[in-house]
């Protein structure tokens, strides 16, 4: 799926993909915590200014 | 070339070693899928797919063989196959879609070498050639080409083509190995209706992680699409991916299930057609 982004102009970062079980509470806080950070870090999606209507949809 | 398949297939007929053949008919000058019941039928019509040049009609034959099947589930078919039906029929197969390997007889023939460099044909003859000269593969040049790109040049590129999508699902229509009875494309929750262009690019990009281990190459999406977008050259990334990361070459004979297939029976048990 990153390869797929990053082929269509996407920075295959901005797509994380874990595994965490229902049991693991913390590690769910930590891996969305870390996520948001990332995204934060990186900046608005290219998508949103790519057009109009993706800007509405995003 | 017509006069050695006209000939297999009446013999096969009058062998009765198929029930019908799925093939291709020259009527009032077009070129449409037919259904060939007895050998003096093949005397009537009988075409390869050419009006004026080779192969210019193509259709997805292996996807209306999977109907006929489904329809008479006792009976054996003859199927008219390019190199491109031949890998369709091998994953309609694998996907459970076709009952019974032996109840498909594969008629092959090999395409010529202007059609192959056409649709840059990976394979242009199925794996049984009963007639013609097999042509070269063509390498893949489209996917490097749009790599040679950075990120942004790419964004750039495919959010025109994509922007051009009329959302007439002629892609979908024409393609033998979409066989699904509902569509992810069609969902509201997950791609917006309604609007034109469609929500892009998650409606493509859809469509093209639903071709992963599915796509076979044949170009027909392409060649469907009114507003001329390159879908062939996502889908065959996509299968690129599927290469690398499953060791899975789309559309080659064998066993087991493609990699994104992990629920449902073994190929050849049961089928949600049958």
């Amino acid at each position: 799926m990153k390869k797929l982004l990053e082929f269509s102009g996407i920075d295959p970062e901005r797509l994380n993909l874990k595994w965490v079980s229902s049991a693991e509470g913390p590690r769910f806080a930590q891996v969305v915590g870390d996520f948001v950070e990332k995204i934060r870090a990186l900046g608005p999606s290219p998508l949103g200014s790519s057009t109009a209507k993706s800007a509405n949809a995003l | 070339m017509i006069e050695q398949i006209k000939q297999h297939v009446k013999a096969l007929l009058s062998d009765g070693k198929i029930f019908a053949f799925v093939g291709l008919k020259d009527q009032d000058g077009n070129v449409v899928p037919h259904l060939f019941y007895a050998a003096e039928d093949v005397d009537n019509g009988f075409s390869l797919g050419e009006v004026k040049d080779p192969g210019d009609s193509r259709y997805p034959i292996s996807r209306i063989a999977m109907t006929v099947l489904a329809r008479e589930p006792e009976k054996s078919f003859g199927v008219l196959v390019r190199g491109c039906d031949d890998r369709a029929l091998n994953e309609l197969l694998r996907w459970n879609q076709i009952n019974g390997s032996d109840r498909v007889v594969r008629v092959g023939i090999a395409c010529p070498q202007e059609l192959a460099n056409a649709h840059e044909c990976r394979k242009p003859f199925p794996d049984d050639l009963i007639a013609g000269e097999k042509s070269q593969p063509v390498e893949n040049a489209t996917v490097s080409e749009v790599m040679s790109k950075d990120l942004g040049e790419r964004l750039a590129y495919w959010t025109a083509e994509f922007n051009r999508c009329i959302k007439c699902y002629g892609c979908r229509d024409v393609c033998p190995v979409c066989f699904c009875n509902t569509c992810s494309l069609e969902e509201d929750k997950l791609i917006r209706t309604g609007d034109l262009p469609p929500e892009n690019p998650i409606f493509h990009l859809t469509r093209a992680v639903h071709m992963a281990g599915r796509c076979i190459d044949c170009n027909l999406c392409t060649e469907a699409c009114p507003a001329d977008i390159p879908l062939r050259t996502l889908y065959k990334k996509v299968a690129q991916i599927v290469l690398d990361e499953f060791g899975y070459a789309t559309g080659e004979t064998g066993e087991g299930k493609s990699p994104l297939n992990i629920l449902g029976p073994a190929p050849g048990h049961t089928s949600a057609n049958d």
